[in-house]
């Protein structure tokens, strides 16, 4: 019997749910291909044809939060916005999306970092690297900036890791924390660009 | 190279060198040098800059004691280029976490002393005054949404992004309700609570070789009390207790408004208020006000501080400029009660000692007050010091120990006030009660309002009636 791509769609969002389900009762670690499979009502063997493990569960659930988070971004934004302002949101909206998987997310940043992961490696890791970087290189844009050069992608890109990572495991209530790290990390980030950007301008002739 | 807390400490004035200006003073240039050359804050050296002394909250005064040595004889070239490092340096304080909030304080006590400190050195304090670092909207929404769970413009009918005043630690946006009520939205700044709490603990361990020294304990309790002072004043729910009660103090026939608090719309982060109309002391000194006006506000807000003390047991330590409202209709606007002091059975006691001194005009009893205040003994190398501390008490109080009306308009007793608070810094007698460094604060800050507004008013009727609430009985 072939299955439709609705059906397959279907049991899909019934593993992340049941997944969900299980990282928050039980943590990610004690959680198991097994209990997600009895739960979304599918024999074990199903899960890893849809998904070859654990970490993979959690970076469809990361990939598909962050889903939304452009629109949440579009919504908010405002006219007169500086750069800074900008970035902080288009952060800070992807972390609202993903806050209910907060928990369990260090998979993720884990996948995201490890020099063992090469690009690639992880189609949903690599979308998300894609599209996030993609919105701010457009934000970039819309602030009339040259295009951002290699090293502010992965400076960029290394300050949104790390603030992820401290996000997960941050203990301050209601992360408070995490959102001054932020927002110093993105005047810290906004401030090199202008100076990378001035360097060049003097070094033209 | 790395500034060090050893020339930190090196480059505080010494008692042979009190009235040498910094330009004299390479080590202090060189300091001021490097810190204008640095792109991010030395957040050690920084915070200890402000912290030095163990004043963390008054370091203005000292500051001031400074500053009013540098300028007195540079010559303009040389000031401009020493405004310019004191920028720098206010600037680069104020990117820094919850100093944000001291430096804020220091700039808002400072412009206070209009006449004594150089105009382009006020206007820069007074830009951190009434416009502190902004935290972008985009942060401010995550505050909103964290605290009342909600975005701005679906919790409140109206809510302006630009913020209209700097609060200590955070900053404050005019807003509608949905009901119509026009409201001020205080909003703190992430984790500034907790990075008091744990800069109090760096801090300590970096005193910790100078524990053996004289007065190690009692210093300590100083910088301890100050970090509380702090702490409290970022827990808004305590503050909008505070509100409430000193709220409930006024009627309308004494034409002093305190703001309404709006419970639902607040958390110990995010504090809701009415909206009180007003303008400050800099706008109500524009309009060249009569004599007569400048006493009145003088009076109300004398009366407001005597009602808060002696019929709250509330201590309005925070005088900054901008936590006073001058309304068209004569009625005096007080806000900010983040800084109250609710006091305690000890201090209520040295308020009822100190009261009696001022009706018994004593002199006596006023140096055992300072004795027992500073517990000053009988040795006589501390002649000196209690000397300068009865002084320094005589200075401060001189307007309710004096008959009739007291002019606060004459610079003199001010300055003579900083000059003598910063020897007692030098000569280190710093030993008092706890709660000094708060209470020195206050009365400069007093002192140096109404010396900003000209007053010249008598106190003892305002104090004559409030005192009734206590039942206190000096006869």
């Amino acid at each position: 019997m072939r299955i439709t791509p609705a059906a397959k769609e279907e049991t899909r969002q019934r593993i992340l749910a049941a997944a969900i389900d299980q990282f928050r009762q039980r943590g990610f670690e004690a959680a198991t291909t097994r209990d997600i499979a009895r739960q979304a009502r599918i024999a074990s063997g199903t899960v890893f044809n849809y998904f070859p493990s654990k970490e993979a569960i959690v970076l469809a659930l990361a990939a598909d939060a962050l889903n939304g988070a452009g629109e949440d971004f579009a919504n908010c934004r405002r006219s007169g916005a500086s750069l800074e302002e900008e970035l902080f949101l288009h952060v800070s909206s992807g972390l609202r999306r993903l806050k209910r998987h907060r928990t369990y997310l260090q998979v993720f940043v884990q996948a995201a970092l490890s020099p063992l992961v090469i690009v690639g490696a992880s189609g949903d890791v690599d979308a998300i690297r894609v599209n996030h970087l993609q919105q701010a290189q457009e934000i970039h844009s819309d602030h009339n900036q040259p295009e951002m050069s290699a090293v502010a992608t992965q400076l960029y890109w290394t300050l949104y890791l790390g603030l992820l990572s401290y996000w997960t495991a941050d203990q301050s209530p209601k992360q408070e924390d995490s959102l001054a790290l932020l927002d110093q990390s993105v005047s810290m980030f906004c401030e090199w660009l202008r100076r990378e950007s001035s360097d060049q301008t003097r070094e033209e002739p | 190279m790395t500034t060090t807390v050893s020339e930190l400490l090196a480059a505080l004035p010494d008692d042979d060198r009190a009235e040498r200006t910094l330009r004299e003073d390479p080590r202090f240039r060189q300091i001021y040098h490097e810190l204008s050359r640095r792109p991010m804050p030395v957040r050690a050296f920084s915070r200890l800059w402000v912290l030095s002394g163990l004043h963390a909250q008054i370091a203005f005064a000292y500051t001031f004691h400074w500053i009013r040595g540098w300028f007195s004889s540079a010559e303009d070239h040389e000031r401009r280029r020493l405004e310019t490092h004191l920028e720098v340096a206010l600037k680069l304080l104020e990117t820094m976490g919850y100093l944000r909030g001291a430096v804020l304080k220091a700039g808002q006590t400072l412009a206070n002393f209009r006449d004594l400190v150089p105009d382009e050195i006020v206007d820069t304090l007074s830009r951190l005054h009434f416009q502190a670092p902004p935290m972008h909207f985009s942060l401010l929404r995550e505050q909103v949404h964290n605290e009342l769970g909600g975005e701005p413009e679906e919790i409140f009918a109206e809510f302006n992004t630009e913020p209209f005043a700097a609060a200590s630690l955070g900053q404050v946006h005019r807003a509608r309700l949905k009901s119509g009520e026009e409201v001020a939205v205080k909003i703190q700044y992430p984790g500034i609570a907790r990075t008091i709490r744990s800069d109090l603990g760096a801090i300590l361990t970096l005193m910790a070789p100078f524990r053996l020294t004289k007065d190690f304990e009692n210093n300590k309790q100083q910088l301890q009390t100050l970090f509380e002072a702090l702490e409290l004043e970022t827990d808004y729910e305590h503050e909008a207790r505070l509100t409430e009660a000193a709220r409930a103090l006024f009627a309308e026939d004494d034409g002093i408004v305190v703001p309404r608090v709006y419970p639902q719309y607040s958390t110990r982060r995010v504090l809701t208020l009415e909206f009180v109309e007003g303008t400050h002391v800099d706008q109500f000194l524009k309009s060249n006000p009569t004599q007569e006006q400048r006493n009145h506000f003088a009076e109300k807000i004398m009366r407001a501080w005597y009602r808060l003390l002696f019929r709250g047991r509330m201590d309005y330590i925070d005088w900054h400029p901008g936590n006073f409202l001058f309304r068209d209709d004569g009625q005096l606007g007080l806000i900010d009660f983040g800084c109250v002091r609710e006091m305690t059975d000890a201090e209520w006691e040295w308020t009822r000692r100190a009261d009696r001194l001022m009706q018994t005009r004593d002199h006596a009893e006023l140096v055992a007050f300072v004795r027992d205040w500073c517990q000053i003994d009988d040795d006589r190398r501390h002649e000196e010091w209690l000397r300068l501390a009865v002084e320094y008490g005589q200075l401060s109080w001189a307007a309710r120990i004096q008959d009739g009306p007291y002019d606060y308009s004459d610079p003199d007793p001010l300055r003579r006030s900083t000059q003598l608070f910063g020897e007692l810094c030098r000569k280190r007698y710093t030993r008092a009660q706890r709660v000094t460094s708060l209470f020195t604060r206050q009365e400069l800050a007093h002192r140096a309002l109404f010396l900003r507004l000209g007053a010249r008013i008598d106190i003892h009727p305002i104090r004559d009636e409030e005192v009734r609430a206590t039942g206190w009985d000096h006869g």
